[in-house]
């Protein structure tokens, strides 16, 4: 296989993320205006709070990624701690019981996630997925006896930019000081790299996943938060194909599918970026085409697999990594 | 991890005619309890049809899975193959008839999921994260086909009265059987099925033995499109017209028979994957027919224990693997 | 003197960093049983397997009866008569017996495309017959059969295409004496059939009884070839390590020694369907050897130690801290060390850089208040050792599945021994080195005695236990067979007769 010269895996996520910024913002350039409509300031604050809600989730995921794991069941997750930290707020009265309450109930369905893929040894693209449908159809169950629940006004004040950055950045910090400079980080890279050797070394593999998945699903929670307060209620369309945006940010941040030291806190932050460029530049050059919105994420997803799977310097031990991740149940 | 001092247990005879009795016995009891919990509704005979018909073109889908599984890989794009393929089904069974409705269905099912295969095959993506980009992108294309005003006539309509009896009982029982019977010969008498197996129980034996690896995967990829457009072919002849949507909602479609494949593959110790697949599609079905009759509202709450069974049955079937799960 | 019917002409063959095969040239005559012997590593299952087809020399010819032969593959080379038993291959286990057999070459069986399972059983039963097989239950999958069976099944593969050239990797350690019996008895109806065979094993006396000529590899290189009555076990031996055992490969001295404390104690230990009641206790710079046949359980030891493997019964106690382990994070904890089998898939991280390898032991150590690792005192400690241990490698930040095998286990051991570890268990830790490396992990050894550290060494090359240990236990089946001090009756033929 060809050879590419050492770093290029950790610089075409640059590449990318500026290319696709300059054309976006070419494209959505007004004839009769003469603005770039990217760079208006209401554009601005959208992308911006799209990509921060993107970022919080994405912190939590990177931890499952790294292993060589995924968590397909964010978005649910959000859309469930949303809406029962809502609703537990209304119906007790007291509106700041909404933050504990959808932090609980993500962590809850996280450490669910991790102890059944530790534990069970079940794949956790078939877990997520599963409960991917079985949470929405809770959710969607809920929300047909609740309808939209709206932001209490006493919370309204968390949607200032000053505050919600603060937190925002808050969060980031103390995620990326986890991921980078403490054990739980490092030991979730090495189980990415080589699970066996891991244990073989004395990680503790079981735990180093449910705290990932702990971490996923309370990221989620918070992601919830982040949502009803931008938004001002829950709502049906609450976290839909929010995993896949994640992923796809993590990816294109340059993370591999198979996780290990590949994974790195700022490429998180880049692909965020990056994803939530396109969505909001495809949106502005073609209005309401969600339809090619949608296919472009999905070639740009195989794109940057390929692309990623093709320039890593792996060793030909890529064929072990299909029978590790498939729906392989068989017999023995 | 090494089998060790393990013993051989020939001596524990395992009597796969006796299960087979009692588990359908067995059926039987729980389907005459169920019918006399819902007042005579769940067997009443057009019921049972229902249940029947609407079982038939998931367990083709489930047959094509229980290939992909035993050779170790994954598709979760054949939910929106399986739309694609019924569109085509669709158009060219209304105009030119039968033929068109067979082989609109099975060619497009099958260049399909050969293409995935391909790319399974030489880029060494994981199959579950390739075929979910996949999968959206052939539901972007679908609805596509399905909003754009040249092809929306075609593939937005109705398939013509006069083509619909391959999804009608009891043509498509008579295809169920056919189906049966050639998946039982491709999975446990040719020398294909033969290495498809090996592959999935260990890639390194069988290279070494001389199975051409790359060129099994391919024949997986076309005997499972070949599924995949026999599903299309019967769910367009039933449903009469086949909607898209976008956000992975076609992954959703596959769940059920995701559900029927695992529980399948936990049954596969006493009867043969093959012939418990029909039988599994059946349960499923019957279990959430009966949820409907008992009231339990569709799309919410039968959702969640739809996610429940998934769960449930990849725990059930996952307990005996050893080593790396990711 | 026969015709030759192989002759192997300045074969080589690289694996990445190491030369596995270098100008290898042989020559095998009809109705010669060939014996190929060398420590691990020395490149005889590479050259095995490139006559067998499975790999492809790099460079150099092979004849067959004189005429050029390059095998494409396995099957290619089964069409030439050409068949081999590798060592650690298994067959597929959700397949019948009959159906392992005949994998791949169904086609004689089949009917417009349907195979029929009583032609390849019929087939198989044939064979097994004509060549004096025991045989297993035919339509039963083949996952749920003993390691012994299993053999005996890939045998069979092997002699089903009629072999001219049969290439036995390792397979007598598997089988019980009376399968072994079976198996001499095969090889004389072959040899007399005009059949050729070559064999590998490592217990030397069994290739003296029964080769006709024997091929010394070490490092990758034919060193030696003997006629099998001409020469004697020592001879072999000699010619395989490349100078006279003892002197400063091994320890110098003959007498068992070590501290007082008592570092470990293992009581009772059983591992369901590995173990069976083993207790030993180890000291303060005690070398512990355990040698035995390949499925003896001896690997099975070091996974319990080290709280890999759930244990059925018995304890196993870490004396100083006064506590069972019972996982492996406990035993990291507690500062045992454990260096595994199989470097690249067990040990190592190998898409990972060195430095990434190297500290992975030491994460916890280096962690400060609220957890705090800087990445400073990463690359301080890995530069530090990697000089020390004069580790081959262009940075710390190099990707170790670059490095040689040599380079990769020093990394694998060195990691542990910067850790000052009470025990260290060393699974066959001089596996696939050469000579050079092996001397320095021998010294290693012997420091980390000095400084009083315990150590299990688990290995199946019996010299290299012999050499370095106080102690020795002998396994089989899962249980303590012997027990012997260093000294006047440390010998092999002492091990052997415990051992089988």
């Amino acid at each position: 296989m060809k050879k590419f010269p050492p770093g290029f895996q950790d610089i075409v996520p640059f590449i990318a993320f500026f290319a696709i910024f300059i054309f976006f913002m070419i494209a959505s350039h007004d004839e009769r205006t003469g603005a770039f409509r990217m760079l208006t300031a209401l554009n601005l604050r959208t992308v911006l709070d799209q990509t921060m809600l993107t970022i919080v989730v994405a912190c939590g995921v990177l931890f499952v990624v790294a292993q060589g794991s995924i968590d397909l069941s964010v978005g649910v997750n959000l859309a469930l701690s949303g809406v029962i930290g809502m609703w537990a707020a209304h119906a007790a009265g007291v509106p700041f019981l909404v933050i504990p309450v959808s932090l609980l109930v993500g962590l809850a369905a996280g450490v669910f996630n991790g102890v059944i893929v530790s534990r069970f040894k079940v794949p956790s693209f078939m877990l997520t997925l599963a409960m991917l449908i079985g949470i929405r159809g809770l959710v969607n169950y809920i929300q047909t006896k609740t309808h939209a629940q709206r932001l209490p006004d006493e919370l309204l004040f968390l949607n200032t930019p000053a505050v919600k950055t603060a937190i925002f950045i808050a969060i980031v910090l103390i995620m990326a000081y986890v991921f980078e400079f403490t054990r739980t980080g490092r030991y979730g890279r090495a189980i990415g790299e080589n699970e066996t050797a891991a244990r073989f070394v004395g990680v503790p593999v079981g735990k180093m996943k449910i705290v990932a998945f702990a971490l996923s699903g309370l990221m989620a929670g918070m992601g919830a938060l982040f949502y009803v307060v931008t938004v001002g209620s829950t709502s049906q369309q609450m976290g839909v194909f929010l995993e896949m945006r994640v992923v796809m940010a993590i990816f294109l941040g340059g993370v591999l599918v198979t996780g290990g030291f590949s994974a790195r806190f700022y490429k998180i932050l880049l692909g965020s970026f990056s994803i939530q460029i396109i969505i909001n530049g495809l949106a502005l050059v073609n209005k309401s085409d969600a339809l090619i919105s949608q296919s472009v994420q999905g070639l740009l997803l195989l794109l940057i697999l390929l692309v990623s799977s093709l320039a890593g310097k792996r060793t030909a031990r890529g064929d072990d990594d299909h029978t590790a991740t498939s729906g392989q149940v068989g017999p023995r | 991890m090494r089998k060790g001092l393990s013993i051989d247990r020939d001596e524990k005879w395992r009597t796969p005619a006796l299960f087979f009795i009692l588990f359908i016995v067995a059926l039987a009891v729980v389907a005459a309890i169920a019918h006399f919990l819902t007042g005579g509704m769940f067997l009443e005979a057009r019921n049972a049809q229902v249940i029947l018909s609407n079982s038939i073109y998931p367990t083709f889908i489930a047959w094509g899975l229980c290939f992909l599984f035993a050779c170790g890989y994954t598709d979760l794009s054949l939910g929106a193959v399986v739309i694609l393929g019924s569109f085509a089904s669709c158009a060219f069974g209304n105009l030119y008839g039968y033929p068109g409705v067979v082989l609109g269905g099975l060619i497009t099912g099958t260049l399909l999921v050969f293409v995935n295969f391909t790319i399974f095959a030489f880029a060494k993506i994981p199959s579950w994260i390739a075929s979910i980009s996949l999968a959206i992108i052939y539901e972007a294309v679908a609805i596509f086909l399905r909003t754009n005003s040249v092809t929306k006539p075609y593939v937005d309509a109705e398939l013509s009265r006069n083509f619909r009896e391959l999804g009608q009982f009891p043509v498509n029982v008579i295809l169920l059987v056919v189906f049966l019977v050639i998946a039982y010969f491709l999975y446990n008498r040719t020398a294909v099925g033969m290495n498809i197996r090996a592959v999935g129980e260990n890639k390194e034996v069988s290279r070494v033995l001389g199975v051409n690896i790359p060129g099994t995967l391919l024949w997986v990829g076309l005997i499972c499109g070949l599924f995949s457009g026999a599903a299309s072919v019967v769910q367009q002849s039933y449903n009469v017209k086949t909607f898209a949507m976008a956000g992975m909602t076609s992954i959703v479609l596959l769940f059920k028979p995701l559900a029927i494949a695992l529980l399948a593959q936990i049954l596969q110790k006493w009867i043969d994957i093959i012939i418990a697949v029909p039988f599994c599609s059946l349960i499923i079905y019957a279990v959430f027919n009966l949820m409907t009759l008992f009231g339990v509202p569709s799309g919410t709450l039968q959702d969640v224990f739809l996610g429940v069974f998934l769960i449930v049955f990849g725990i059930g079937g996952q307990k005996k693997t050893r080593g790396v799960v990711k | 003197m026969s015709a030759p019917i192989l002759e192997i002409r300045g074969l080589n063959k690289r694996f990445g960093p190491t030369q596995a095969n270098r100008h290898i040239d042989l020559t095998l005559r009809e109705g010669e049983i060939r014996g190929l012997i060398g420590e691990n590593g020395s490149g005889k299952s590479t050259l095995m397997s490139q006559i067998a087809g499975i790999h492809i020399p790099d460079s150099g010819e092979m004849r067959v009866r004189g005429k050029a032969y390059r095998p494409r593959d396995a099957l290619d080379a089964y069409e030439q008569n050409i068949s081999m038993v590798l060592q650690e291959l298994g067959v597929i286990g959700n397949l019948p017996v009959a159906v392992n057999v005949f994998l791949g070459r169904t086609g004689r069986f089949t009917k417009c495309g349907i195979v029929s399972r009583k032609a390849v059983s019929r087939a198989t039963e044939e064979l097994f017959t004509k060549w004096g097989l025991p045989m297993p239950p035919l339509n039963q999958f083949t996952g749920d059969m003993m390691i012994e069976t299993r053999k005996i099944i890939e045998l069979a593969r092997a002699l089903s295409v009629d072999p001219d050239i049969l290439l036995l990797d390792e397979i007598t350690q598997s089988l019980s004496l009376n399968n072994r019996q079976k198996l001499y008895e095969l090889l004389e109806k072959l040899k007399s059939l005009g059949r050729s065979v070559i064999v590998i094993t490592h217990d030397v006396e069994e290739m003296l009884r029964i080769t006709d000529t024997i091929t010394v590899l070490r490092d990758g290189e034919v060193v030696g070839e003997t006629v099998s009555s001409g020469t004697t076990a020592d001879e072999v031996k000699r010619m395989m390590v490349g100078r006279e055992i003892g002197g400063d490969y091994y320890r110098a001295d003959n007498r068992p020694e070590h501290g007082d404390e008592l570092v470990l104690s293992v009581k009772n230990l059983s591992v369901a369907g590995e173990l069976d009641d083993i207790s030993f206790d180890v000291f303060a710079g005690e070398i512990l050897g355990f040698c035995g046949l390949s499925d003896s359980g001896i690997h099975s030891v070091g996974r319990a130690v080290f709280g890999l493997s759930k244990a059925a019964a018995g304890s196993v106690r870490l004396v100083a801290r006064d506590m069972d382990i019972t996982s492996p994070a406990q035993a990291l904890e507690n500062n045992i060390g454990y260096v595994p089998k199989d470097r690249d898939t067990e040990a190592l991280m190998i898409d990972a850089s060195v430095l990434e390898n190297f500290v992975l032991p030491s994460l916890g150590k280096l962690a400060g208040a609220m957890g705090f690792i800087s990445s400073g005192s990463l690359k301080r400690l890995a530069s530090e050792r990697v000089a020390k241990l004069s580790i081959k490698c262009e940075d710390i930040a190099q990707r170790v599945g670059e490095l040689s095998g040599g380079n990769k286990q020093k990394i694998n051991l060195g990691r542990w021994l910067v850790k000052d570890p009470s025990l260290l268990i060393l699974d066959c830790p001089t596996r696939g080195v050469d000579v050079g490396v092996k001397a320095y992990l021998y010294s290693l050894m012997k420091e980390a005695k000095r400084n009083g550290i315990a150590i299990l060494l688990i290995s199946d090359e019996l010299p290299e236990v012999l050499g370095m240990a106080d102690r020795l236990i002998v396994m089989k089946g899962g249980r303590v067979t012997g027990m012997i001090d260093r000294g006047e009756a440390f010998t092999e033929q002492a091990v052997i007769e415990v051992m089988i």
